[in-house]
């Protein structure tokens, strides 16, 4: 019987839901369970409705789904909201000092921290999440022993003190759960002979610009971009990053170019609203041929929108953002590893082609947890295509080339002058109205996207590839998207996905080639208008027959998928 | 003692009589007694007829957009901390557009100099007022006159400790070219506004009303700069007396030294620690 458990463990901000939850996924990741974990927060520091969902099976996850067979509530609201996604086989945690109405007919285990650990508050507060996680783990029968080490890792700044409440509260917990173990045994799962990585689609970006030599970053703070600037903030120093906070996103983008004309590798980010604050020097980065890897994470708009939800609303903007024809990259990972891979790549294409290379995820991206091997994330080539060598005495850094790519100096490698300007300019950077130069330099930055296309693909397929029906989708629904076509070819409906994270310049020749034979096309996006569809009929011609569109701000499932291709298959 | 020819750039296209050339010729002065190579130095600009400047020099270049000189500046010195960097911007450029950059430079105090050419008009645009055109000033775009204080963006600096504050005028380029060698080789955020008439749309601000206003400062009885109190008397001081010179010095530690990965130079001249296994360690 395979194993496929969904957990939702939910609570009032504050109460410390994602405090338990990362320990908890670990866990159960390091006792060798495939785990998908999803945070789902509002707006606020305190109060309100969190929940976070983990999956854990047996085989591979790309996605979570709908229904939940495990609720661990720390408040009322928890059981309420969510009581009626229960599964058949379903079964409540919770905490006895918040929760006092419960559906009659679902087994459930009250967690009762008074009688743990009387006296202090915050003791109680503690001790009842760590009860939380031993619970769900003495119901699992999976050993205690790997949480009680995390919880030693997660507690040890905080004092022995600490340490000994949180492993307490996990033991009683554990043993209390013993009542109902067996109910989802799971004894026959072990630790994988090679560790695995418990990691998000941000987290992973931060590895892929580090391991991509990045040595500069600034930004300003927005959900949901932020955690990717403190991803690589709470590594700057061991890996020799200059982290700046930026006044705004304007001052954000202009330092980054700054700092990459005098030659470190950059990256600023931001999204939706801060994006547009940047639009201006995102030509700015174009036009001075300054190398730049901006990353846009997406939330649902117009302007402030749902500030803490997804969407893949962006696409069109990113692509047009800015005045004039504007050269830019842009990419869209579907998983943490490609994430990681993107993000190096983006730093070599920035410098090689020097040009701004835009990198859109989103909030689920950024924030689901997933497993993967380490295996998938593999050393990275750094290519800087700078030329350092002696001075030529007649340098020009916009000089005319076949392929439009300049020989790119820096300041501070001998005589040659390095003069960058936003204004249209001669082949030595200086302002010039010669319209005759005007239309040579334009021609010669434009044409660097010719390369670029040469190098672009990014195209993963799954299920069967002579399938009449392929689901087209990009950025962070490729999980969703994979889990629809294998739950259909387990119906016996062939299907086959294709996804695309390589954007633009416009993959057209491989795109088609990957589409053609297909019957039936569907575009699966998260935005209201089908933003790739129009991308696609635009550089191909290609008409899908059906798009399925989600915007309510919360992430694909796999269900959603299926039930918005109902009548199609 | 460099020759000035050595920064010698492309032709101007000022306005004949345009206060910027005397700005231009001192600057270059100064460059050539600092000994300072064109390869040392690079000089940021934004949108404006000041922004034009490093065009007219010989020095690397980095003419940006309206507004932003300064992040490019400041992301110039936390990539490379060697350069020399000074940030040419009007006063529409700077104390307009890109306001909030200037009160985040006068905090960061980041080594670099930021001079303001101070025309007190819009020129490039053609004559509309900038945030330092005098109450009551009739102008294409407030016919009826301008109806609030212009910026006092030299007491706003004193008022933060930028670390240094200066004034110069462009009736007065030998006391200017000195301004220039001392903000240049200040150790940190130097902010040197220079007065330059406008011959073309400023009629108000003329070289006349500026020679009949300005008085170098450091000749005044009580000249004390180290003191803030006297430096925002000075900074405020705007009208039938209008000092040049230095105002404020108020020496603190540099942006750059907060940064530890610039310790060991340049970036680009780094090679970044890139140890994968240990990245993914932490995701175990």
């Amino acid at each position: 019987m395979p194993v496929d458990l969904n957990l939702l463990i939910g609570g009032a901000a504050g109460q410390g839901v994602h405090a338990i939850t990362l320990p908890l996924a670990k866990a159960l990741m390091r006792q060798g369970y495939w785990v998908l974990g999803v945070q789902d927060y509002q707006s606020r520091i305190r109060g309100g409705h969190l929940f976070n969902k983990v999956r854990l099976a047996d085989r591979r996850l790309f996605s979570s789904r709908e229904g939940v067979d495990l609720l661990i509530a720390l408040n009322q609201e928890t059981v309420t909201l969510h009581q009626q996604e229960l599964s058949p086989q379903g079964l409540i945690i919770y905490d006895a000092a918040e929760v006092k109405e419960l559906p009659g007919d679902v087994p459930s285990l009250a967690l009762s921290p008074k009688n743990l650990l009387p006296g202090a508050a915050e003791k109680a507060e503690i001790a009842v999440n760590a009860r939380a996680c031993g619970a769900v783990l003495g119901l699992l029968r999976v050993p205690l022993a790997p949480m009680l080490a995390l919880l030693q890792e997660t507690f040890g700044g905080k004092g022995a003190e600490v340490v000994e409440w949180n492993v307490q509260a996990a033991t009683k917990g554990y043993e209390q759960a013993g009542a109902l173990a067996g109910r989802f045994s799971m004894e026959q799962i072990t630790p994988p002979p090679e560790p695995r990585l418990l990691i998000n689609g941000h987290e992973a970006m931060a590895l892929g610009a580090l391991a991509g030599g990045l040595q500069f970053i600034c930004g300003y703070p927005m959900t949901p971009w932020t955690s990717l600037l403190n991803a690589i903030a709470l590594r700057a120093e061991r890996y020799n990053v200059v982290v700046e906070q930026a006044e705004d996103e304007i001052a954000a983008i202009n330092m980054a170019i700054g700092a990459s004309y005098a030659g470190a590798r950059a990256l600023t980010g931001t999204s939706g609203g801060g994006f547009c604050l940047m639009t201006e020097a995102l030509g700015l980065a174009a036009v001075t041929e300054t190398p730049l890897v901006i990353v846009v994470s997406m939330r649902p708009g117009p302007s402030t929108g749902l500030p803490t939800r997804t969407e893949q609303g962006d696409l069109s903007f990113v692509l047009y953002a800015s005045q004039g024809d504007s050269p830019r990259a842009v990419l869209a990972p579907g998983t943490p590893a490609q994430g990681f891979a993107l993000t190096a790549k983006a730093l070599n294409w920035a410098d090689r082609y020097q040009l701004p290379v835009i990198i859109l995820t989103d909030q689920y991206f950024g924030d689901t947890q997933f497993t993967h091997t380490p295996g998938e994330f593999p050393e990275v080539q750094v290519d800087r295509a700078l030329t350092t060598g002696p001075s030529s005495g007649t340098y020009e850094r916009y000089a005319y080339s076949a392929d439009g790519v300049s020989p790119r100096r820096v300041p501070g490698f001998g005589p040659d002058l390095v003069v960058a300007d936003s204004d249209e300019h001669t082949p030595d950077g200086h302002l010039t109205e010669d319209l005759a130069v005007r239309v040579k330099m334009h021609d010669k930055r434009l044409r660097k996207l010719k390369g670029l296309v040469q190098e672009m693909g990014g195209i993963t397929t799954a299920g069967d590839p002579d399938a009449a029906l392929t689901l087209i989708c990009w950025g962070s629904s490729l999980g969703p998207v994979q889990e629809a076509v294998a739950r259909l070819e387990g119906e016996k409906t062939p299907a086959r996905m294709v996804h695309l994270s390589e954007l633009w310049p416009f993959p057209a020749g491989p795109v088609a080639a990957a589409l053609k034979g297909s019957k039936k096309l569907v575009m699966i996006e998260m935005n209201a208008s089908g933003q790739l569809n129009h991308l696609l009929r635009q550089e191909t011609g290609i008409k899908v027959d059906h798009l399925v569109l989600k915007y309510d701000g919360a992430p694909f499932t796999p269900e959603y998928i299926l039930r918005g291709l109902s009548g199609m298959v | 003692m460099l020759p000035i020819e050595l920064y010698e750039g492309l032709e101007s296209a000022w306005c004949p009589g345009c206060g910027n050339f005397a700005l231009l010729k001192a600057f270059k002065q100064a460059l050539g007694e600092l000994e300072i190579r064109p390869q040392d130095l690079l000089v940021v600009s934004g949108i404006g007829q000041s922004s034009k400047f490093p065009h007219y020099l010989k020095c690397h270049t980095f003419n940006g957009i309206h507004g932003r000189t300064l992040p490019v500046g400041t992301g110039v010195r936390l990539a490379n901390p060697e350069l020399k960097v000074v940030c040419v911007a009007g006063d529409g450029d700077c104390y307009g557009e890109g306001g909030n950059h200037l009160l985040a430079a006068l905090r960061r105090n980041v080594d670099l100099t930021l001079v303001v050419h101070n025309n007190q008009i819009y020129a490039l645009t053609k004559g509309q007022a900038s945030p330092t055109t005098d109450q009551g000033q009739k102008t294409t775009l407030q016919p009826q006159g301008v109806p609030y204080p212009p910026l006092a963006a030299l007491a706003l600096a004193v008022s933060q400790n930028c670390s240094w504050v200066g004034r110069g005028s462009a009736t007065d380029p030998g006391h200017l070219q000195d301004l220039y060698k001392q903000a240049i080789t200040h150790r940190g955020f130097a902010l040197l506004e220079v007065l330059q008439p406008c011959v073309s749309f400023n009629r108000v601000n003329t070289y006349q009303w500026y020679r009949e206003r300005a008085y170098r400062v450091e000749e005044s009885p009580g000249y004390d700069p180290e003191n803030e109190l006297w430096a925002y008397q000075k900074a405020k001081e705007w009208g039938e007396s209008i000092p040049i010179g230095v105002i404020y010095r108020h020496p603190r530690p540099i942006l750059e030294e907060a940064h530890p990965a610039l310790a060991a130079g340049p970036l680009v001249r780094q090679q970044p620690k890139r140890d994968l296994n240990q990245l993914l360690a932490d995701f175990f």
